[in-house]
């Protein structure tokens, strides 16, 4: 072998420790841990807080309500579909969301007739039904059979 | 001069090195409470039961931070009408279904209409992943696709090569600041359904519309549902196998 040969070896051998030696700075020490992406990137996204809890967690306090709730038509409905985002509520309950939109455009959302909804889906006149009155004057919300509101 | 003995030690150092490297691609979990080995997810969308009232866009924005104006959206509801006399549907979105959806056409011209969600599908083969050119999207091995905020460049490639339109650039205006200027995307809420929680969406959904469950948990509702109906997936011609299943759709909804 030439010295020639040597020197450039050398150079290559620099060049490729050079390359690692920059690599491991730049490149995130997770990155690759699964596959190609950072692997604390998933843990970041599992840390993220959920703003939603469930049902069955406002059951604990709010038992009354739930059962009322649990045996009437509106059943299938979840506490947060109308009161909205409670999980920071269930750890400290003086955290209180905003008020419940009991306007007749809210209860709407759901129930004013559309020919898009499902035919069997209680729907109604807008216009002519409860003669512009609350919804929630003659229908209790969280058991709307029930008649006399909240 | 260096000799043989010296270039030799100098390899052995560098493979060594080379082995350090591959040693940190052992599959390990991600947490010590969540083994993502025994889950695999899917999500059933029953589009003959959406009303159309918009509490899923809404229980999705409030739990991942998407900005509440429009145009950003992880989940949509669309409309579709045939109108009578017509072959084509005609499709509306107004506000991705955010405020519901007021009737625009009287009942009596109308052949047939119904309300579809739409989400990320989660693709087994997803194009998104694929385009990705730093390795900020990647697909989890519970079946989830995911963005890596602090990764991604913003170079939007991901937006246009999925083929449903779920992936948007999250605004420079927007309330999470990490998240600026780089691609977003439902998650099928990662960070719940590692907790065992199921979706916002699923969660606020009032008529049961959207259901998700865990395809390796024997005793999941999801199994019922996949085999007591006759289920349909969007675009399947694109190959990319998604995971959101669709119950009562036409072939014109994509």
């Amino acid at each position: 072998m030439r010295k020639i040969h040597i020197r450039v070896a050398m150079v290559y051998i620099t060049a490729a420790i050079l390359f690692l030696i920059i690599r491991s700075f730049v490149v995130p020490p997770t990155f690759g841990e699964y596959d190609w992406y950072r692997g604390d990137s998933v843990r970041e996204i599992m840390e993220l807080p959920p703003q939603h809890a469930n049902a069955t967690v406002c059951k604990d306090c709010h038992s009354e309500r739930y059962d009322l709730w649990s045996g009437g038509a509106h059943s299938t409905v979840s506490c947060e579909s109308c009161h909205g985002p409670s999980y920071s509520h269930t750890k400290d309950p003086i955290i209180v969301s905003a008020n419940v939109d009991n306007s007749r455009e809210f209860c709407g959302l759901c129930h004013a007739q559309n020919p898009s909804r499902p035919a069997d889906f209680p729907q109604i006149d807008m216009d002519t039904h409860g003669n512009g009155n609350l919804c929630v004057v003659c229908h209790n919300p969280h058991s709307p059979w029930v008649f006399g509101g909240e | 001069m260096i000799t043989r003995r010296k270039f030799l030690k100098a390899l052995g150092l560098l493979s060594a090195t080379a082995a350090g490297v591959s040693a940190k691609t052992s599959r390990a979990e991600p947490t010590e409470y969540y083994d993502w080995s025994k889950h695999y997810y899917s999500f059933v969308v029953d589009s003959t039961k959406c009303i159309g009232c918009g509490r899923c866009v809404r229980a999705c924005k409030l739990e991942n931070e998407v900005p509440l104006e429009p145009f950003f959206f992880r989940t949509w509801v669309e409309r579709y009408i045939w109108l009578k006399g017509e072959e084509e549907p005609y499709v509306d979105s107004p506000n991705g279904g955010f405020e519901g959806f007021p009737v625009i056409y009287d009942e009596k011209a109308i052949r047939k209409s119904y309300f579809v969600p739409k989400l990320c599908n989660q693709c087994d083969r997803p194009p998104c992943v694929q385009v990705c050119p730093v390795g900020a999207t990647y697909k989890t091995e519970d079946g989830v696709v995911l963005v890596d905020e602090k990764y991604c460049i913003g170079c939007r490639y991901c937006i246009q090569a999925c083929p449903y339109g779920a992936r948007y650039l999250y605004p420079f205006n927007g309330p999470r600041k990490s998240r600026r200027g780089t691609a977003d995307k439902c998650t099928w809420c990662y960070h719940r359904i590692t907790k065992g929680l199921k979706p916002a969406c699923v969660e606020a959904c009032p008529v049961g519309a959207r259901k998700f469950g865990d395809l390796k948990d024997p005793n999941d509702e999801i199994h019922k549902l996949l085999d007591e109906n006759r289920i349909s997936v969007l675009k399947p011609e694109q190959g990319t196998k998604p995971k959101v299943f669709y119950i009562g759709i036409d072939t014109e909804v994509r």
